[in-house]
């Protein structure tokens, strides 16, 4: 990847002190703009082949008979290839147990015995083009026996239900509880306790550029090499590897630019490995783009989840304890590699979230069902968690009579670091401030007096808050924080190049994040370069650079913390060669915006094209650690646990007669921590804001009670546009981070974790004269009619 | 005389961008894959072939047209326009500045859809209400901005009042 | 997701077109603009062997105003709301072809295209049927007029012979004293209502409801009239402000509501009732100013 041509832009502004925290425009935009960048789909090799997959349409059936022979007949196609072919060319695909009372799970890439859900993939046809492709696609004869569906996790946990994958013996995938002091006690005697019960909807990521594979086997030496749309090159390959039987040197994975990934991207796929495993078993490059239905029916799934809370309280609503129970319904498949568990355990695990509460019982649950699996989509469990929660407290508040606003303020933790009940290393915060600023921002009492007189002339309005802190920087310690035995291991390389420009490598993505920008903006910093001087490279495995990719909001943590530090090793280098060609004491010298001179003396510089090309050419001149290690560093950073935290705020107009919904107002406060580009962080809030509108309002991959797919179109799955979603009021706090390097924490999930809830509250606020309040989300029109319907509305 | 064909491939001769392009199509080729795998401008991006995500959106005789749900065939003696065109001089067009001033593009993907979209917007409306801009964009779906850069490129491109300075016409 | 193969024919006239359509009787399809066919081919639940593209028939491309409102069955939606004097005789039109997709549905789609193509959700049938428009077809047999009030058989499904082609709608002459009212509500802007209503009245000189249509639409297989809500009408006075929810309620009364997956019939009906009050306020309103 280059910068293309933006570095001008840099130029025409006028040179901050620091780069990092400055609005700086995106390098990456203009090959975006101009439709130049190279997407998966843009790419090709000579010889190339289109894959298309034979599909289930039954969400629960067994396989008898697979006749290929009318596909293989049809003039263009090349092969068609079955799960029993790869059989025995790939191994299985396994998750472990992540945690006890999980269970292990494993499957052929393609199904040999079985389907599972309606999507899963049972043959590939190969072809001359992705048009002949599926007319053979279409010619393959599968014989189904249908099986009893098991389209729900009631069904899924009965006694007697059909088993989906039947080595495990049961359909309850996973199960774990947390209690931390006496919730029942607390209960017993408490003066309030409020309940409910939220139904969380099913949704997705559904990036606009779906997902798509490219694969090529060099036949002498069985390595294969793998275009991708990941979020995740390195984690790829070491994942993939073993199922396709190469050594990981053997298997290169190649991202090219993403058309969005929200976690989508982040999980390995049945055709991750039957694409590469074709390509091997023909011999000639295989691609493969997923179209939309594929992407839906097929992809991961993510938040639907049924919730139980409760809270106890005292007579001043102070919260005593919280209780919570949280089922995902799992889909047929543990998705690879987070499994279900990555719902109802993390929504479980920020059950008290930033609530200073003693006593807390939670309890998480995954069910297989005859559905695609769920995986770890933007905002993951913490978004269903959260709605369930923060809805309950403005269900509490109405109970008890006090302020929602004011009901929260009053359990606030406050915004030092500390360690919460859950044992949650809070990095500081602004958990109460950030909640009064949205209030003061959207008017909060002023809207109070508008909303009582449009309610006298029949308007229904309503305001709700939905205060969160999100764990970012996701790495070792911030998941074993959050109940994930698992860990990580992320890198950067910092090289001087002999011209005394600088090549930044790292194992981070970026598909939208803006890395190419805002790593530049760490690495110029820390160097103490001009930032058009500095490329970011990222997205080939074959990058020396192994790291885990970008999901989870840890991209600005990990990739501060290990450019920082790799670069530290290599200014310290500049430092020495600089002093060595000024005859001063490196300790005296200044290196800002690619030039070093002796602290106090401007005049006489050294620009670190010079200092490179000493560094290189300079033979035994060079100090010793240039000549023993070169201008180039590698390091590691694995980061402390980080919280970003904020309030999400919203105003809604609910029309009664039609039940919908009008979005007025959004307001968005997020803090997380030192902004490295707060242009990049409002992008992030606001992309965020929105998929998390489409959670409360719209998303729904909904199933059919005998498991038939409902939502295989964009016409049914349906995405915000323009018209569903207002203007938002972007405001921040800056309270960096007590652990991090640099202070710096993620910011990429928290709106999709905050919005819903504060929707919804908006919501349930605005139909309260009804004495109703809403209990799941998408709150769809006929739900919303049939809910005040119920209420003789 | 009418024009009829079998189903096999045939010569398709376009008029894009102001050149004519030549390629093989079958008459079930989509534009949307005779512009991006034949002629090879894969600017043009495809979301979802179901003409909801807008993504694919090109200009046909000045028209936003979703190219998934058109024919190569059909096409013959019309004007299109991809985004390829927008910055044909190597430099950005003003409305693609404008995108990269209100950050109003993330993984972007869907950008060239939005940025023709906004042309035809911006040629038949010069000073758009942000009622206006909302409402003619709704067909095109971005999943990563939550489309408040997006509405603000189109007012600053509008504001700056120079979209149709350099037709490729 | 990409169609099946199918021969492709471009005719330059509506009896080449029509000759086409003859021979293809069978499997083949007409296509205009498109913008419902192609999305159902791709996922190949359509797979017609044979399109006859209607798109470079100049003569079903016309916009004819002259009194009533002729347009040409292949007239392109965009084009149809570009034209001031459609507008100003068929408000209606323009306010339901607001709502019909976006612009670069609007751009393809045809007005007759939606006709023909009858999606009981879509807005044109209901709005063709509110203006007491006629269909004209060519067959092998030579031209007939269709009343759009027995045109919409069904989902998908109209009163057009497999081998006739829709070449023209025709709107009568609306005439001095027109009021109209148009609802719908939809998931999002642009997407197909889950219920809708077009209310057309004509008033004579003393002010009072001569006659009426209520048409309702994305309530069940066809859009269909309301005959209870406009006997509620005739007679009244649009000024009358307990009107409209006593049309409203008319309305739903022995309407049979369809559910699917996605809407229930008791929304359906719900919001019916909601849409028509709101269709025959606007309606006072739009006979007001005029």
């Amino acid at each position: 990847m280059s910068p293309g041509s933006g570095t001008a832009d840099v130029n025409q502004q006028a040179r901050p002190a620091r780069y990092t925290g400055e609005r700086i425009k995106r390098l990456e935009d203009p090959r975006l703009l101009m439709g130049r960048a190279r997407f998966i789909d843009d790419l090709g090799v000579p010889g190339m082949v289109h894959a298309a997959f034979v599909r289930s349409p039954h969400p629960h059936a067994r396989i008898v008979s697979i006749d290929n022979r009318a596909a293989l007949a049809l003039d263009g196609v090349v092969a068609v290839v079955t799960g029993a072919d790869l059989a025995a060319e790939t191994a299985e695909m396994e998750v472990g147990a992540m945690l006890n009372g999980v269970e292990a799970t494993s499957r052929p890439a393609i199904a040999i015995s079985k389907v599972r859900h309606v999507g899963d993939p049972v043959a590939v046809v190969v072809a001359r083009s992705p048009y002949l492709a599926e007319d053979g696609r279409d010619l393959v004869r599968v014989e189904w026996e249908p099986l009893p569906p098991v389209p729900d996790v009631g069904t899924a946990l009965a006694d007697g239900a059909p088993l989906i994958d039947e080595a495990l013996e049961t359909n309850h995938v996973a199960h774990g509880k947390i209690e931390i002091g006496d919730p029942d006690g607390q209960f017993e005697t408490a003066a309030h306790v409020c309940r409910k019960t939220f139904k969380v909807g099913r949704s997705t990521g559904a990036p606009v550029e779906t997902r798509g594979l490219l694969a090529e086997c060099d036949a002498g030496s069985g390595a294969i090499t793998l275009w991708t749309s990941t979020q995740m090159p390195h984690l790829t390959r070491t994942l993939l590897a073993p199922m396709l039987r190469v050594p990981e040197n053997k298997l290169s994975v190649h991202s090219p630019e993403v058309g969005g990934g929200f976690g989508l991207k982040c999980h390995i796929f049945p055709e991750d490995v039957a694409v590469p495993a074709v390509a091997r078993r023909i011999g000639r490059p295989v691609k493969w783009i997923e179209d939309r239905w594929e992407n839906l029916s097929g992809g991961v799934h993510s938040k639907e989840m049924d919730c139980e809370v409760e809270v106890a309280l005292d007579a001043d609503g102070k919260m005593l304890a919280i209780r919570g129970a949280f089922v995902t319904d799992g889909g047929a498949y543990s998705s690879i590699p987070y499994t279900p568990l990555i719902d109802s355990g993390c929504a479980a695990g920020m059950l008290p979230s930033m609530y200073d509460v003693g006593h807390v019982a939670a309890q998480f649950d995954a069910a297989y069902t005859n559905k695609a699996s769920v995986g770890a989509i933007r905002g993951v469990g913490w978004a269903s968690g959260q709605l369930a929660r923060e809805t309950l407290l403005d269900d509490a508040a109405r109970q008890v009579g006090i302020d929602p606003v004011e009901l929260r303020l009053r359990n606030m933790l406050s915004s030092e670091p500390q360690k919460n009940i859950m044992g949650l290393s809070l990095d500081g915060g602004s958990y109460a401030e950030s909640l009064a600023m949205a209030r003061d921002a959207i008017g909060y009492e002023e809207f109070r007096r508008r909303q009582d007189e449009l309610r006298a002339g029949g308007r229904y309005l309503g305001i709700g808050f939905s205060p969160f802190i999100e764990p970012t920087g996701m790495a070792t310690a911030s998941a074993r924080a959050a109940g994930f035995d698992i860990a990580y291991f992320d890198s950067a390389t910092v090289t001087v190049d002999p011209d005394g420009t600088a090549t930044v490598s790292t194992g981070l993505h970026s598909h939208g994040q803006g890395h190419e920008t805002t790593l530049a903006q760490v690495a110029a910093d820390a160097l103490g370069f001009a930032i058009e001087d500095i490329r970011v490279v990222f997205g080939s495995s074959d990058s020396q650079s192994y790291g885990m990719g970008t999901y989870a909001s840890r991209s600005a943590v990990v990739g501060s913390g290990t450019i920082m530090a790799a670069a530290a090793q290599v200014r310290a280098r500049l430092l020495e060669l600089a002093a060595t060609l000024l005859e001063a004491d490196a300790r005296d010298i200044d290196l800002a915006h690619g030039v070093a001179h002796v602290k106090g003396a401007p005049a006489r510089g050294v620009t670190v094209a010079e200092l490179a090309g000493f560094g290189y050419f300079g033979y035994d001149a060079r100090p010793d650690d240039v000549q023993e290690s070169g201008l180039t560093a590698t390091a590691a950073y694995d980061p402390p646990e980080t919280y970003a935290n904020g309030t999400t705020a919203a105003v809604v107009e609910v029309d009664p007669a039609l039940g919908t919904v009008d979005l007025q107002r959004l307001v968005a406060v997020e803090d997380c921590g030192r902004m490295l580009n707060p242009f990049i962080v409002d992008g992030q809030v606001a992309g965020a804001v929105a998929q998390g509108v489409g959670i409360a309002l719209l998303e729904d991959l909904a199933y059919g009670e005998d498991g038939e797919f409902l939502a295989g179109s964009l016409m049914h799955y349906l995405y915000p546009s323009t018209t569903e979603l207002p203007r938002y009021d972007l405001l921040h706090i800056e309270t960096p981070s007590s652990a991090s390097t640099g202070g710096v924490k993620g910011v990429g999930e928290a709106g999709t974790i905050a919005a819903p809830a504060a929707v919804v509250n908006a919501i349930s606020d605005a139909i309260s004269p009804f004495g109703v309040s809403i209990d799941r989300v998408p709150v769809t029109p006929v739900y919303l009619r049939d809910l005040l319907r119920g209420a003789g509305r | 005389m009418s024009e009829t064909a079998t189903a096999g491939r045939r010569l398709v001769e376009l008029n894009v961008n102001g050149m004519s392009h030549v390629g093989l199509a079958e008459p079930r080729t989509l534009l949307s894959d005779f512009l991006r795998h034949d002629l090879e401008l894969t600017g043009t991006h495809v979301g979802c072939e179901q003409g909801v995500c807008g993504a694919c959106t090109v200009l046909v005789d000045g028209e936003p047209v979703r190219s998934c749900l058109t024919f190569a065939v059909q096409m013959e003696g019309a004007r299109i326009e991809t985004v390829e065109a927008l910055s044909a001089d190597g430099a950005l067009h003003p409305i693609q500045e404008a995108f990269r001033n209100t950050h109003g593009l993330q993984c972007g993907f869907c950008t060239p859809g939005f940025l023709l979209t906004a042309k035809a917007l911006l040629e038949e409306n010069p000073s758009p209400s942000e009622a206006e801009i909302r409402e003619h964009l709704s067909g095109n779906v971005c999943r990563c901005t939550g489309y408040q850069g997006i509405v603000d490129a189109v007012l600053e491109a509008a504001a700056n009042g120079k979209d149709q300075a350099d037709e490729p016409r | 997701m990409k169609p099946a193969p199918f021969a492709y024919y471009a005719p330059e006239t509506a009896a080449e077109a029509v000759s086409l359509l003859q021979e293809h009787a069978v499997d083949g399809k007409v296509i205009a603009g498109g913008q419902s066919l192609v999305p159902m081919m791709n996922m190949r639940l359509a797979r017609p062997t044979a399109l006859i593209d209607v798109g470079r028939v100049a003569e079903l491309a016309g916009i004819a105003v002259e009194g009533g409102v002729a347009i040409g069955a292949a007239a392109k939606q965009a084009r149809v709301l570009r034209e001031d004097a459609v507008a100003e005789r068929l408000p209606l039109l323009v306010a339901a072809l607001r709502h019909v997709g976006h612009p670069a549905n609007r751009a393809r789609g045809t007005i007759g295209g939606s006709i023909a193509h009858a999606d009981p959700a879509a807005e044109l049938p209901a709005v063709a049927i509110a203006l007491g428009a006629e269909l004209v077809a060519v067959g092998p047999d030579g031209t007939r007029t269709i009343p759009a009030d027995e045109f919409f058989l069904t989902y998908y499904t109209t009163a057009l012979g497999p081998d006739e082609l829709l070449v023209e709608v025709r709107f009568p002459d609306p005439g001095g004293s027109r009021a109209w009212g148009f609802r719908e509500v939809a998931r999002r802007h642009g997407d197909f209502a889950m219920a809708g209503v077009a209310v057309t009245a004509s008033c004579g000189a003393g002010g009072t409801v001569e006659s009426a249509r209520v048409v309702l639409f994305g309530i069940a297989d066809a859009p269909q009239r309301a005959a209870a809500a406009e006997q509620r009408m005739v007679g009244a006075s649009p000024a009358d402000p307990a009107l409209a929810a006593e049309v409203a309620a008319a309305a739903t009364a022995g309407v049979e509501f369809a559910s699917d997956p996605y809407v229930s019939a008791a929304y359906r009906e719900d919001a019916v009732a909601a849409l028509v009050e709101r269709a025959v306020q606007e309606s006072a309103k739009t006979m007001e100013e005029a």
